[in-house]
């Protein structure tokens, strides 16, 4: 009988929240909560290692898998560095994947090929680009620009056992939706969930943060499923062995540890 | 007097009895079960999916459902060409394709992500040092050489050439995928409309699958709301002109659209829905009505010498019945044997002509009788006596010819048959659905322009099987795989072939800064497989989707061919067959043909192999028929001849003229057999019930030819007349059906009255001719 009503006593102090917001203060609001969102789902900790598979899979059940290491940086000034070390497939072991990542202008790309022992520079490219092939857009994986986007809050709700912002976000500049809804979590900021609808009004990508923990006081989704509504395909994504603050030097990221990766972070 | 028409009316089914009794109650119980037929009308379907001619349980339908799923294929694709003769690489044409392409995304029913235009679809390419993976045409260039350099970008790319782009930057193609079950016609006007609202110099033509079916659609209803009425009204002008009794032109008219109103009324409630076949059946059971003639006109011959009109009906109905009855099963027999083809839409027509056949046979019992006595007997008689000799004057001087010369006619006969033979021989089986369409429709005219400058609008598609995974990314395997692509590119008739292999040679050379040795396969796994994943990573994952599956275990070679023509995928599969046996598949892969264009040649090949079957079958059933009604072998082989002619002579012609054996005319040889039988079985009947009475074999035979032959004459002429209706149809399949079928009645009509009584006269010591031999 309590919880019942500490339910509706919530449940109405949303809705008085919701509806008694000035609009103004909503915008500002919004664009608030999607930077503190960002920062705590891209940019949590000094630095961070995680080891990664990746499931991609058809409707019809075939799956392809990845496996890699990730280690990220953030520096000053927003920047932040990416080094990303595929084991999996067998064939494509050693493939590395770097990005510097900048607030403002472009990202800087190298792909490591070592085939052929090539390093790459890979111009970045507009954001509907699928990350390895999966239903992660890279933006997906890695942020993107808080300001290339308008924001407004629609409303809030609970989600599971989590008490959620609902965002909405139209594009300004190009993106792989045309409109997107954000659950975003009150208290971690992590966006729980997202639907992405395209030019036609459908939904047709949904993100789910299966699972949150924390880590190090930090609460991290450790796993993430994108479903794409309209071909059944779907990448599930699984983070193992999450660290922050491991102390990753700058020397990482740089082009001659493409050729010579850092076998310390990798194992 | 009942007594005195006791005996006929003994001699008649008591259907017709009854109806003679009570033609109030039988017109108006007709009527009312017409109505009740009329009402399931409204729920009309059509289905104009050639997918459908094969159920979807059919192997080669299963087979490329599997292959469009494991390639994440789709089954509708539009195509929109867009030419400037000037060259499409001008602002004023990109910032137009841009804009055209953007707005097709927004058309609901369309597959927004698998839109492949020049602003959609990623190239990959080498840049200062880059690589670099964007849209072909992401920005407009707006200085000349910036526009030149990315024609020559663009035309560098072999996965664009003649797919997306022409070789002299000329055309270029958008490819619309629909959603499942989308409305190919709404999208198609959206499009349109999109184009409306564009100027400029640039031309326009939207092709593909759906569009054709769509117009096949609209032609369909045009066949059956327009040209089918305007065929029952010729047929109504040309009755009236031979029997000018407004009553019985209307008893033809009513037999034929009681048929037609039950049988596709039937259809319609069972829940099946109309294809390109079952949309010609009202003027098919118009055209086979018109055997009611036979009653009438021996009814006005009746009606004079006995006056009175309840004997002349049971006369009437006692003389022709048997054959009337015996024809109409025969017909209905001829169509009945479709069922054995495998193609939906001819069995499906098979049984509803076959049914409605049926349904006149029914009627020409009661429906009929019941007219002919409520008609006023003096005007009638007035109205007989109208019908003139003048028609009778020159089917005597014919019957004489052909009693007086049988020897001359029966080789004249042969030597036309040794020539028909020769265009026989000639036929070729070919369905080509675009030749469905006049030479100057939308549909053949935009497919014509693409074909001329892009690599085909016909996709095959064929599947690599390779015995275990990852081995699409083994040099073997590939070079396999470009090997067989160079080889069927020998054949003008590929326009463009593309697999995995070409998306592997352009990483290959564009990880090599462009430079055009590595536009190649690699030597090494390794190389291969991290090529194709940093492709994966940076372009549109379906691209790679649809050139290989998920393990990488089988390939998918994209064939665009620049003809619809059956016979062109059987020669490339002959071709692939021929060069795999020198060349085999590395690790023992195996190769399974699939798409449109290998579907179009299963279905043809069903078509001619199945029409042949189905027709012998036909062919024997009536043969049975003809020999059992005749209770004679050599009477029922005699009888069978002028159909067997008409068959031969008839596709000799086809053969002659070119003319592909497909399946509307295939279709025509099972009409042919049920109407030229027709006439055989009404002509022998007749000589032989008649040749009782008066054995005389040459009077008997000119009697025959005069009397009913003259029913027989005005049978073939009210069909032709009927069908020639159809030469004003859009679709040329309903032309050519229309040609074909009034030359077969008039044919067949001659070939009864001039080469019955010849080889009656050359056989007749053989033939069993005493009266008590002759059936009742």
């Amino acid at each position: 009988m309590k919880t019942w009503i500490a339910f509706c006593a919530t449940l109405s102090l949303i809705v008085l929240a919701t509806v008694v917001q000035p609009s103004t203060a909503v915008a500002v609001d919004a664009m608030e909560i999607v930077q503190k969102s960002q920062a705590a789902f891209f940019e949590a900790g000094q630095d961070l290692r995680a080891r990664i598979k990746m499931v991609l899979m058809t409707r019809e059940g075939q799956q392809r898998l990845r496996e890699l290491t990730m280690l990220r940086k953030n520096f000053s000034a927003g920047e932040q560095k990416y080094f990303l070390y595929f084991h999996s497939p067998a064939d494509v072991s050693g493939t590395i994947f770097m990005v510097y990542k900048y607030p403002v202008k472009d990202d800087d790309r190298w792909l490591f090929i070592p085939a052929l022992n090539l390093v790459q520079r890979v111009a970045a490219r507009d954001s509907r680009t699928s990350f390895v092939g999966s239903d992660f857009s890279y933006e997906d994986v890695s942020g993107r620009d808080v300001e290339a986007d308008t924001h407004r809050v629609l409303r809030t709700e609970a989600l599971g056992n989590r008490q959620a912002v609902v965002i909405e976000s139209v594009p300004m500049r190009e993106a792989d939706y045309a409109r997107k809804l954000t659950w975003i979590d009150q208290t971690t900021f992590l966006p729980l969930k997202e639907e992405h609808y395209d030019l036609q009004g459908e939904l047709y990508k949904i993100f789910t943060a299966d699972e949150i923990r924390d880590v190090q006081g930090f609460p991290t989704a450790t796993k993430r499923t994108m479903m794409n509504m309209k071909t059944g395909h779907k990448t599930e994504v699984v983070l193992e062995s999450v660290a922050y603050n491991v102390g990753l030097g700058d020397e990482i990221f740089t082009e001659r540890a493409l050729r010579r990766p850092p076998e310390k972070w990798l194992k | 007097m009942k007594s005195l028409h006791s005996e006929s009316a003994q001699a008649v089914p008591w259907l017709t009895r009854s109806s003679v009794e009570r033609p109030g109650w039988v017109i108006a119980g007709i009527l009312a079960i017409t109505l009740l037929f009329l009402t399931q009308f409204p729920q009309v379907e059509t289905d104009t999916d050639p997918k459908n001619m094969l159920p979807a349980t059919s192997t080669v339908r299963v087979s490329n459902d599997e292959v469009e799923r494991w390639f994440a294929l789709h089954k509708d694709v539009m195509v929109l060409g867009i030419v400037n003769d000037e060259g499409i690489f001008t602002q004023g044409t990109l910032e137009r394709i841009a804009r055209i392409t953007h707005a097709i995304l927004k058309i609901p029913g369309v597959v927004v992500r698998d839109v492949t235009s020049l602003t959609t679809t990623d190239n990959v390419l080498a840049e200062d040092g880059q690589l670099v993976v964007r849209p072909a045409v992401a920005e407009i260039p707006r200085i000349p050489v910036a526009m030149v350099a990315l024609k020559q970008t663009l035309l560098s790319n072999p996965l664009f050439v003649d797919r997306l782009l022409s070789k002299d930057g000329t055309t270029t193609a958008i490819y619309v995928p629909l959603e499942g079950g989308a409305n190919a016609t709404v999208i198609a006007d959206r499009i349109k409309e999109v184009l409306a609202r564009e100027v400029g110099s640039e031309r326009y033509y939207l092709a593909g699958d759906p569009v054709a079916r769509d117009t096949f659609g609209i032609q369909m209803f045009y066949q059956m709301a327009i040209l089918s009425p305007i065929a029952g009204l010729v047929m109504f002008v040309v009755l009236w002109w031979m029997f000018r009794s407004l009553t019985l032109v209307l008893a033809v008219i009513g037999v034929a659209m009681v048929s037609i109103i039950w049988s596709t009324g039937l259809l319609i409630g069972l829940g099946y829905p109309i294809h390109i076949m079952s949309s010609m059946s009202p003027v098919f059971l118009m055209a086979i009505a018109t055997d009611s003639i036979h009653i009438f006109n021996e009814f006005g011959f009746r009606l004079r010498e006995v006056r009175d009109k309840r004997e002349a009906v049971f006369e009437t109905i006692a003389a022709v019945g048997g054959p009337v009855l015996y024809s109409d099963l025969a017909t209905a027999v001829g169509f009945v044997a479709l069922v054995t083809v495998a193609i939906v839409p001819v069995k499906i027509f098979g049984l509803l002509v076959g049914f409605g056949t049926l349904i006149i046979l029914l009627m020409s019992f009661t429906l009929v009788p019941a007219v002919l006595i409520q008609l006023n007997k003096d005007r009638l008689l007035q109205e007989v006596r109208s019908i003139d000799a003048a028609s009778s004057s020159w089917l005597s001087s014919l019957g004489e010819f052909s009693v007086r010369n049988p020897k001359s006619i029966g080789i004249v006969g042969c030597a036309l048959l040794v020539i028909a033979g020769l265009g026989l021989s000639r036929i070729e089986a070919n369905n080509n659905m675009v030749h469905w369409f006049k030479p100057d429709s939308d549909i053949r005219t935009a497919d014509r322009v693409m074909n001329a400058r892009l690599g085909g609008t016909a996709t095959a598609y064929l599947v690599i099987q390779g015995s275990t995974e990852d081995v699409m990314k083994t040099p073997a395997m590939l070079r396999d795989i470009e090997g067989l692509q160079r080889e069927l590119e020998e054949d003008p008739r590929v326009g463009k072939t593309f697999s995995v292999v070409d998306y592997v040679e352009l990483i290959n050379r564009v990880l090599h800064r462009d430079a055009p040795a590595y536009d190649r396969i690699p030597d090494s796994v390794t190389e291969i497989a991290q090529g194709l994943f940093l492709f994966g990573m940076a372009a549109k994952p379906s691209d790679l989707d649809n050139v290989v599956d998920y393990p990488f275990q089988k390939a998918n070679i994209f064939l665009q061919l620049k003809s619809w023509d059956a016979g062109v995928m059987a020669d490339l599969l002959r071709r692939t067959e021929v060069y795999l046996q020198a060349h085999p598949l590395t690790g023992g892969a195996t190769l399974r043909p699939a798409g449109i264009a290998y579907f179009n040649m299963v279905w043809s090949d069903e078509v001619l192999w199945g029409m042949v079957r189905s027709f012998l079958a036909g062919l024997a059933l009536v043969l049975i028929l003809v020999i059992i009604q005749l209770r004679s072998l050599l009477w029922g082989i005699l009888a069978f001849l002028p159909l067997f002619f008409t068959i031969a002579f008839i596709y000799g012609v086809v053969g002659f003229v070119g003319k592909d054996f497909d399946m509307p005319v295939a279709v025509l040889s099972t009409l042919s057999l049920g109407m030229a039988i027709d006439f055989a079985i009404h002509f022998v009947g007749r000589f032989r019930r008649h040749y009782a009475t008066e054995p005389d074999l040459e009077k008997a035979l000119l009697w025959t030819v005069i009397r009913p032959g003259k029913g027989i004459m005005r049978n073939a002429v009210l069909f032709a007349v009927a069908f020639s209706v159809m030469v004003f149809a859009s679709l040329t399949t309903y032309i050519t059906v229309g040609i074909l079928i009034i030359g077969i009645m008039l044919l067949s009509a001659v070939l009864t009255l001039v080469g019955l009584p010849a080889l009656i006269v050359l056989f007749h010591k053989r033939l069993p001719l005493s009266s008590e031999e002759i059936p009742r």
